[in-house]
């Protein structure tokens, strides 16, 4: 189950993050975001260590912890979309699917001309669009 | 075979080193063990490895053993297959013999004997013990020798080395190495072929029944041991890898079932890093081992490898891995293994790594090897810190535990413990029952600052209470509803009713706990209370943690915090030095977190400042405004009102959806209540995120040069309710330098910031030239200073953008360079009438500029006199472009207003502010000389300065006429008529016909209406003697610049007085009228009393000259004799003078004049005399002639000499005719004297 998605803006702001527990604890969802940033700068800061995926804007795992795991996406613009799942079995792959869709999303809702770059996303559809996203990627059926 | 287990394990711990055998044919050993024993171990030895590529190896350990040793002998032919490695690698046969026929017959046999096993590697040593001294013996040992090394030495490979006992040299121990290692290398090559092929014999069956892991086992870890024996670390380690791989494989492939492991004593501490822990006897079940031993074995046969290798960080980070993936292995056995065990195992596991991995770090890499290093140490620590806290948790210290999004996050989505059963509250434990419950009761949660109030985040992935009962597995469902109501509620609430999802699935058998329930002193169908389960997991820890150090840390709050900050400290400082600093940072808050409840608050504060800066520099508000309050409630207990201000400004100025408006409010009137206060050091304060500020949308304000202007600023404020400043000022700055080199502009409004939008309006004093964008805002609340530097784009401060205070680049103010804002120029172009009062019309254009409330000065110059009783009259302008478009549609073409003029000053009406308007205004120019007209006799020239008159001009203009425009117009008068006198006739009579020429000065027609002259003494008029011309022709109208004339008839009067004559002139009066439009230049006077006659008079003098007489001499050159002058050839000029009349005067009389000839030296040689008197009568007509012989020196046109006389002025002489100017000389006739005839 995916438990929460963010996006994250180039200087390392938040600008989007929804979470999808039942229970009122998003604070922890945004410290375990906010923490795995410093995995993604570790990343593009050595790029030696991950050359093969250098070009590649799907960074995989990013936290092999026990209990959940981030998967992050690093758009051309800088801009981070960051997933915590509590599933202990992802495919890379549909990982990978997810986050393109989410990118969609994401491209879509900030080229509303309303929208003010660098500022949260307030956009209804658009969370309406990732709760879809997310809730398709639980169900396993990633097109 | 896995009976040989034993064996193999014993072996393997007896033999460490490669052992080199020594076959002591000659007795020999003794002598040379001490020399051959400083060769182990061989510094450099060249093998192969398992790739058969060359590797060198240092510091090879070896050890010689003799062939009669117990220990290399009565070995069975299998068992040194199996346990090859042990087996010598080298053979040493060490023989001397000191006789050739000793050699052939005894020592040859018996060394073919020895060396005939082919599966040995030998090598012979030839011992000389000849002393270098005797020849004899020398000669006979190398003789000796030299026939061993025929008979044994093949082409291929030389295998025999000579050592002398008296002095062995060098060169033989390189030869004696050499040979060892060769040796040494084709040994382990060949067993390493053996082993690789036995290994692959039995992968082969790896799929059959007859598959048996632990002979796999013996084959691989004998490799992987004589790769480690060889110093061939990396080779070993590889293996070791592989058969890590293959038990996993074999591990998990379903079957039978098989023993997990773990439930030895001492089990709960990981043994990760000692391969010797536990004999492999003792694991090993049907041919398999255990999993829980062996995988810990195989990974501290890595870890010792590894170190080996110098890789401490690979270790780390093998290690990490290896912590989650086998916890995650302990989490499948957990039913079968003791209450929370996982959760010690991984404690000791990580606790042992990174006591292992620091000792070995040297830290000496590269510095991106050092930060993984360095994280890894951090993830071991906050693994352990994690499960260090679940423990504390299980045992009643949550309370303790600060509820923060990092705790949180690693505890709540870690599931509970899954025992077969959860552990039962021991007998006799009532009173340790009470105490928790007292702790759990006396824990309340702290009271934050301001009120706030927040849910607890959740330690718990699902209620314990719950958990442990369900767990208890003889409760029914339908209990639970009565557990609730008995409990004492922490931290229960309506989410966590929801029933646990996760839980649901775990391997609890109901059958498998039955014993328990047996165990258990509760009655059957009670469920346990919280503190009652605290108990229970207290003792149930009890029995699994075997070191009495770990349960200490376990037995009391305070042990339980030290340990705590010790692996809380331990990951922040390996995070901090590693590339995760994010994660460094927010352990730190935990840390300040345990020191705020401890009462550090100094050390606190360090920390939350921290953590504060990384969430407030990313503008993560959700979890700032999780630890702002605490920072603030420690600056607060610390008396740091700068940093308590700064920190409720930072609340503030958080997103209005984090706080109530309670708690806003109750921030803002902290705020206002330190600023009323007495602070001891008060520090301006930056509300940069608080109170921001915006140009209003829109082109800047545009000012002119030296103007001031009102700039409206939009101020937002992000305070909840009004707040009250008690000054407010604003700063610009240029846009060009980044300094802010402007004074604050102080605001003339009210100062009462509503939340939200305000507008103030700030007056600008003038400024320099440039545009100015905002700079900051500053203000005071009560005895606070403020500064703000926050600026919004447009509307209020986004929850995000206060991170970036980049200064606006778009300029609110304008301010242009100087330029004309008004010109003023003269109306007039011609000349205006001399003292009359006439209009002078200035035409005032401003140039995209209002000059409301302008006035203008006017300064006369001297001889210019305004008229002030006279209205001044302002029209508008229309230039003759405008004239063809505006005529039809404007209705005020016309318009005119007359204004007074007060001391020089006239104010322009309002009307006129921004169209071009020309003023009128009357001046008189004066000039008190009286016009002279011209005569022949006396010329004169006029200056057009004369006429000049020089008029200043102020305007000042602009709001508060701080705009000065200043010019000095020329305007030129003059009279209307300029005169000049001519005799047109002179009759006989002696009366003069005098025509006076009036010529129009201005461009105005003039009507002359009378003219009379007034002669001078000498002069009369002829006929009725008024002065009156001869004829009455007016009114003589006069056309501009043209001209006319009056003829009188006067006679020379008989009178003469030379006085008189001297000093008076003729007086002409004019009296005239003038028509012209005051637009051209001269024009009707302005009627200075209305009704006053348009008539104007006009007064010019004439002088009068008595007529002059004629000249009384005439000259004339006399043409010459010959044709042409030549150089050197004498001539005469001649001249004639004739006395043209009888002079009147005696001055001038006499018989005799002067003459004198002026001729150029350089030209003419004068011959006779240049000056003289001649003498000529007085009579009228009497002439002579003067002669003067010249010799003309050059050729050329040359002037000729001239004739003058002295004594007679210029004026009197007559040239008639005239002489001529250049004379003609040619260059001398040849000479023929000197010349001789051609022929």
């Amino acid at each position: 189950m995916i438990v929460c998605v963010a996006v994250v803006g180039h200087q390392n702001n938040p600008l989007y993050l929804q979470s999808f527990t039942e229970a009122d604890d998003a604070l922890k969802l945004h410290h375990i975001v906010h923490c795995s940033l410093d995995v993604i700068d570790e990343r593009v800061n050595n790029p030696k260590r991950s050359a093969p995926t250098l070009n590649e804007t799907f960074l995989g795992l990013l936290y092999p912890t026990e209990n959940y795991k981030v998967y992050g996406y690093l758009t051309n613009t800088k801009v981070k979309f960051i997933m915590v799942t509590t599933d202990l079995d992802v495919k890379d792959a549909d990982a990978r699917n997810f986050f393109r869709k989410f990118h969609a999303a994401y491209v879509d809702a900030v080229s509303n001309p309303f929208h003010v770059p660098g500022k949260k996303i307030a956009s209804r559809s658009f969370g309406a669009r990732v709760s879809t996203i997310v809730k398709s990627f639980g169900s396993g059926t990633t097109g | 075979m896995a009976n040989y287990l034993a064996q193999f394990q014993t072996i393997k711990s007896s033999c460490d080193r490669i052992v080199i055998a020594v076959e002591d044919v000659s007795d020999l050993w003794l002598n040379v063990k001490e020399s051959f024993e400083q060769r182990v171990p061989v510094k450099k030895a060249g093998l192969n490895n398992k790739a058969r590529n060359p590797v060198f190896v240092e510091n090879l350990p070896a050890e010689f053993i003799q062939t009669t040793d117990s220990r290399l002998r009565s070995r069975f032919p299998q068992e040194q297959y199996l346990f090859w490695f042990r087996e010598p690698y080298a053979t040493v046969v060490l023989v001397t013999c000191e006789d050739l026929d000793e050699f052939k017959t005894i020592l040859k046999p018996r060394l073919k004997l020895i060396v005939q096993n082919d599966e040995r590697e030998w090598f012979i040593v030839f011992v000389s013990k000849a002393h270098p001294s005797n020849d004899q013996a020398t000669k006979m040992a190398k003789r000796v020798y030299a026939r061993l090394e025929a008979d044994f030495n093949t082409k291929k490979r030389e295998r025999c080395c000579k050592f002398d006992l008296h002095g062995s040299d060098a060169e033989f121990w390189d030869d004696f190495d050499s040979k060892m290692v060769d040796c040494i290398r084709n040994t382990l090559d060949r067993r390493v072929q053996f082993y690789e092929e036995e290994i692959r014999r039995l992968s082969e069956q790896r799929f059959t029944p007859i598959w048996n892991f632990c002979n796999f086992f013996i084959l691989k870890e004998s490799l992987a041991f004589m790769f480690e024996m060889s110093n061939l670390h990396e080779d070993s380690l590889r293996e070791y890898d592989e058969l890590e791989l293959c038990y996993s494989e074999s591990v998990n492939s379903p079957g039978k079932h098989r023993e997990f492991g773990g439930l030895d004593k001492g089990d709960d501490q990981a043994a990760l890093l000692n391969p010797g822990l536990k004999s492999l006897t003792q694991i090993v079940q049907d041919d398999v081992f255990r999993e829980f031993e062996f995988r810990q074995y195989i990974f501290a046969c890595q870890a010792k490898l590894l170190f080996k290798l110098s890789r401490p960080i690979e270790v780390a980070a093998r290690g990490h891995s290896f912590v989650v993936g086998f916890s995650k292995t302990l989490a499948l056995h957990e039913n079968s293994l003791p209450f929370c065990f996982r959760e010690v195992w991984v404690i000791t596991a990580c606790l042992g790594l990174i006591k292992s991995t620091t000792s070995h770090y040297g830290g000496v890499v590269a510095i991106d090897s050092e930060k993984e290093f360095y994280r890894l140490q951090g993830d071991l620590y906050s693994l352990c810190r994690v499960k260090f806290m679940r423990l504390a948790y299980l045992i009643g210290y949550g309370v303790e535990i600060e509820k923060s999004p990092v705790n949180s996050a690693s505890l709540s989505m870690l599931p509970w413990p899954k025992p077969a059963t959860w552990p039962s509250i021991p007998p006799d434990s009532s009173a340790e029952v009470m105490e928790k419950e007292k702790m759990v009761l006396q824990a309340k949660s702290r009271e934050k600052l301001f009120n706030i109030h927040r849910k607890p985040l959740p330690l718990e992935p699902s209620l314990l209470l719950r958990e442990a009962n369900r767990r208890r597995a003889f409760l029914s469902v339908g209990n639970l509803s009565e557990l609730y109501d008995s409990a004492d509620g922490s931290g229960l609430d309506a989410n966590s009713k929801l029933p646990p999802s996760r839980s649901s699935s775990n391997f609890m058998t109901r059958t498998m706990s039955g014993p328990a329930t047996s165990e258990t002193s509760l009655p059957v169908d009670r469920p346990m209370r919280l503190s009652e389960i605290h108990v229970a997991a207290e003792h149930a820890l009890k029995q699994t943690i075997s070191d009495p150090d770990f349960m200490t840390s376990l037995s009391s709050v305070k042990e339980f915090e030290k340990r705590y900050m010790e692996l809380t400290k331990g990951a922040a400082d390996n995070y901090h030095r590693s590339w995760w600093k994010r994660h460094g940072v927010v352990l730190d808050g935990e840390i300040a977190a345990l020191f705020f409840k401890h009462g550090n608050y100094d050390l606190a504060v360090k920390s939350y400042e921290k953590v504060c800066a990384l969430y407030s520099a990313e503008g993560w508000e959700e979890l700032l405004a999780d630890v702002l309050p605490d920072l603030a409630e420690c600056q607060k207990i610390l008396n740091d009102e700068a940093g308590y201000l700064a920190s409720c400004v930072k609340l503030l100025s958080l997103d209005s959806g984090l706080f109530s408006s309670k708690e806003r409010q109750a921030f803002q009137s902290e705020v206002v209540r330190l600023a009323h206060s007495e602070m001891k050091h008060p520090v301006p304060l930056d509300v940069s995120s608080l109170i921001t500020f915006a140009g209003n949308a829109g082109p800047p304000l545009e000012l002119c040069d030296g103007d001031p202007g009102t700039l409206s600023v939009a101020v937002w404020s992000g305070f909840p309710d009004d707040i009250t400043l008690e000054s407010l000022s604003l700063r610009l700055s240029a846009s060009s330098s980044a300094d802010e080199g402007i004074k604050a502009i102080k605001s003339s409004d009210s100062h009462v910031l509503a939340p939200g939008r305000n507008t103030i309006s700030f007056d600008i004093p003038p400024q320099q030239p440039g545009s100015y964008v905002l700079g900051a805002l500053t203000g005071q609340i009560g005895k606070l200073s403020f500064r703000s530097h926050g600026f919004s784009q447009d509307g209020p401060v986004g929850t995000d953008e206060f991170m970036s205070f980049e200064k606006p680049t778009r300029p609110v103010l304008k301010v242009r360079k100087p330029r004309a804002l008004v010109d003023i120029t003269p109306a007039v172009s011609s000349a205006l009438l001399m003292n009359e009062l006439q209009w002078i019309g200035l035409i005032v254009k401003p140039i995209d500029y209002s000059l409301k409330g302008g006035i203008l000065h006017i300064d006369a110059g001297a001889e210019l006199k305004i008229e002030e009783s006279q209205m001044i009259e302002i029209e508008n302008y229309r230039s003759d472009m405008e004239h063809v478009g505006a005529a039809r549609s404007s209705t005020e073409a016309g318009r005119v207003e007359k204004i007074l003029i007060e001391n020089g000053k006239i104010k322009l009406p309002d009307w006129a502010s921004d169209v071009t308007t020309l003023v009128w205004f009357p001046v008189r120019a004066i000039d008190g000389t009286i016009a002279r007209g011209e005569s022949p006799a006396s010329p004169q020239k006029q200056s057009i300065v004369d006429g000049m008159r020089m008029i200043a001009l102020k305007l000042e203009f602009g709001v508060f006429h701080n705009q000065v425009f200043e010019r000095t117009i020329a305007v030129h008068f003059t009279n209307p008529f300029h005169v000049s006198t001519r005799v047109v006739d002179k009759c006989n009579d002696g009366t003069l016909l005098l025509q006076v020429i009036l010529s129009s000065e201005v461009k105005a027609t003039l009507h002359v209406k009378d003219v009379r002259l007034d002669l001078q003494s000498g002069f009369e008029h002829l006929g009725k003697g008024d002065g009156r011309p001869a004829s009455n022709l007016f009114p003589l109208v006069i056309a501009p610049s043209s001209r006319a004339g009056i003829l009188f008839i006067i006679r020379l009067s008989g009178t003469k007085d030379v006085d008189e004559e001297e000093n008076t002139d003729s007086m002409l009066n004019i009296k005239y009228g003038i028509s012209g439009d005051r637009t051209t230049g001269a024009h009707s006077p302005v009627p200075v009393n209305p009704g006053e006659s348009e008539e104007l008079s006009f007064k010019i003098a004439l002088r009068l000259k008595r007529p002059v007489l004629d000249p009384c001499l005439a000259v004339g050159f006399l043409p010459f004799s010959t044709d042409c002058l030549r150089v050197g050839q004498l001539v005469n000029m001649k001249w004639r003078v004739e006395r043209l009349k009888t002079p009147e005067d005696a001055s001038i009389s006499g018989n005799e004049i002067l003459y004198q000839v002026d001729a150029n030296p350089q030209n003419w040689m004068v011959a006779g005399r240049k000056c003289g008197h001649v003498s000529l009568s007085n009579e009228q007509g009497s002439r002579m002639e003067i002669m003067v012989t010249c010799v003309p020196l050059v050729s050329g046109y040359v002037h000729p000499p001239q004739l003058g006389l002295p004594e007679v002025g210029e004026a009197n002489i007559s040239c008639n005719p005239a002489g001529p100017h250049l004379v003609c000389v040619l260059p001398p006739a040849l000479s023929t004297s000197y010349c001789i005839p051609a022929a």
